[in-house]
């Protein structure tokens, strides 16, 4: 097969860049931060997962989940298929690739051996869109790279079926049809609300704006996690790479959700969003300032009990903003669940 | 990008560079316009002083780099800087 025509762009986030790319090939004209908001990706974990020997965390939705949002609330039809056996799986994308069309596929990151090496890690939930095949080779659109790459055949097994936490299964996703009429104002709503709800009212004390008062407290605590200063200082110059090298359009998805928030303004004619999107934008330049700040001390060593204290209430503050920015969001636009068909306000 | 960079902009630019990752002994007119600042041994930039410099680009012009991939476009030469901050100027006075 030639090389294709499939329009490669690269884009800030791999799951939401990658699905932008394909809803646009399927002539749905959607921007990158109005998926993202759409499909309600924003958030904030403080994670201890099993098997992790340190705390982490996360500032979006569990993988996957923006595709399964974003098709839901735009109304679009989606094929998703997940397979037992390897060949199925490989022989599949075949033939959908020998037709011509764009697949989505979920793989394991360190095996897209087109990038760097230093930044291929083992993380089995990176998108990309594999376009084509020749030569031994599949043709792969990957928005962390500047054109289409070329992949091994082998290689793209491996990835597609690498075993582990978010083992993709070999899944492989593409639109089929776009409705003729896309409910943008409902699904907006619907994205808002979603996202505004897991910020500041899921009962956990991990998640949300609860799960940032947490990892404020807890950060001063982590000397004692720590095996020695260069764990620790390693550690907390995570917090910089988690912030903004791993795709999150800056400031850990701050600043993707301002610009989803401005967007949405102008479809909802709502001055209230543009206020909205201004306040998240702050947010994301004093989330930023926390990544400056943790990457100074980092390299410096410089972490005694005060720097760590001035670094969670830096992380306090932006808890308290967010539960502002967010409760008044969920204000505007609450859910509709049982309590509230009964008068009661969640 | 589009905007042309005046050369005014660029000395401004070189001198924030300089201030922002407290670099000494190093004079703005050393600094070559078109010469990736990666590779200027007297600047010796990593990730976080490209970070440094978003921030302070974000500071002094009101310029939002939002992510990396803007970023390592954007934070290349001062001549790629230059024309970023003019481009973004443009728009907000349009």
């Amino acid at each position: 097969m030639i090389e294709p025509s499939y329009p490669h762009r690269m884009a800030a986030h791999c799951e939401s860049g990658t699905l932008t790319g394909l809803f646009n090939h399927a002539g749905l004209a959607i921007s990158e931060p109005m998926l993202f908001g759409i499909a309600g990706g924003i958030f904030f974990g403080y994670l201890r997962p099993r098997g992790l020997p340190f705390p982490t965390f996360v500032v979006r939705s569990r993988p996957g989940s923006l595709r399964k949002h974003a098709v839901a609330r735009l109304g679009l039809r989606c094929e998703t298929r997940t397979f037992r056996r390897e060949d199925d799986g490989m022989r599949a994308l075949d033939r959908l690739l020998d037709r011509g069309v764009p697949v989505g596929a979920q793989v394991d990151f360190f095996h897209m051996e087109y990038l760097p090496e230093y930044e291929r890690v083992h993380f089995n939930a990176h998108f990309v869109t594999l376009v084509g095949r020749s030569n031994g080779h599949y043709l792969v659109s990957d928005v962390y790279h500047p054109r289409i790459a070329r992949l091994p055949f082998e290689s793209l097994r491996r990835a597609r079926f690498a075993k582990g936490e978010f083992a993709a299964r070999g899944r492989l996703f593409r639109p089929l049809a776009v409705p003729p009429t896309v409910p943008w104002e409902s699904a907006i709503r619907a994205g808002i609300r979603s996202a505004a709800f897991a910020m500041t009212r899921l009962p956990f004390p991990f998640l949300g704006v609860r799960g940032i008062r947490l990892f404020a407290r807890k950060v001063q605590e982590w000397p004692r996690l720590a095996r020695d200063e260069d764990h620790l200082s390693h550690e907390v110059m995570s917090i910089h790479v988690i912030l903004e090298d791993r795709g999150t359009g800056g400031a850990g998805f701050r600043f993707m959700y301002a610009s989803f928030l401005q967007e949405a303004s102008r479809v909802l004619s709502d001055p209230d969003l543009a206020e909205a999107a201004r306040g998240m934008m702050e947010n994301g330049d004093r989330w930023r300032e926390i990544s400056l700040f943790v990457a100074r001390i980092g390299q410096r060593r410089d972490l005694g009990p005060a720097r760590l204290r001035e670094l969670g209430d830096m992380i306090l503050e932006r808890a308290d903003d967010e539960e502002r920015l967010f409760g008044r969001l969920l204000r505007k636009f609450p859910r509709q669940g049982i309590f509230s068909r009964f008068g009661v306000r969640l | 990008m589009s905007a042309s960079a005046t050369p005014e902009l660029k000395a401004e630019i070189k001198s924030l560079v300089l201030e922002t990752l407290n670099v000494t002994g190093v004079s703005p007119e050393e600094i070559d316009d078109s010469v990736s600042l990666f590779e200027q041994p007297a600047l010796g930039l990593d990730s976080i002083d490209v970070l440094e410099i978003v921030v302070a680009l974000q500071k002094r012009y009101g310029v939002h780099i939002d992510d990396q991939n803007l970023a390592r476009t954007v934070i290349r030469s001062v001549e790629t800087i230059a024309e970023f901050v003019a481009t973004e100027r443009a728009k907000t006075s349009a």
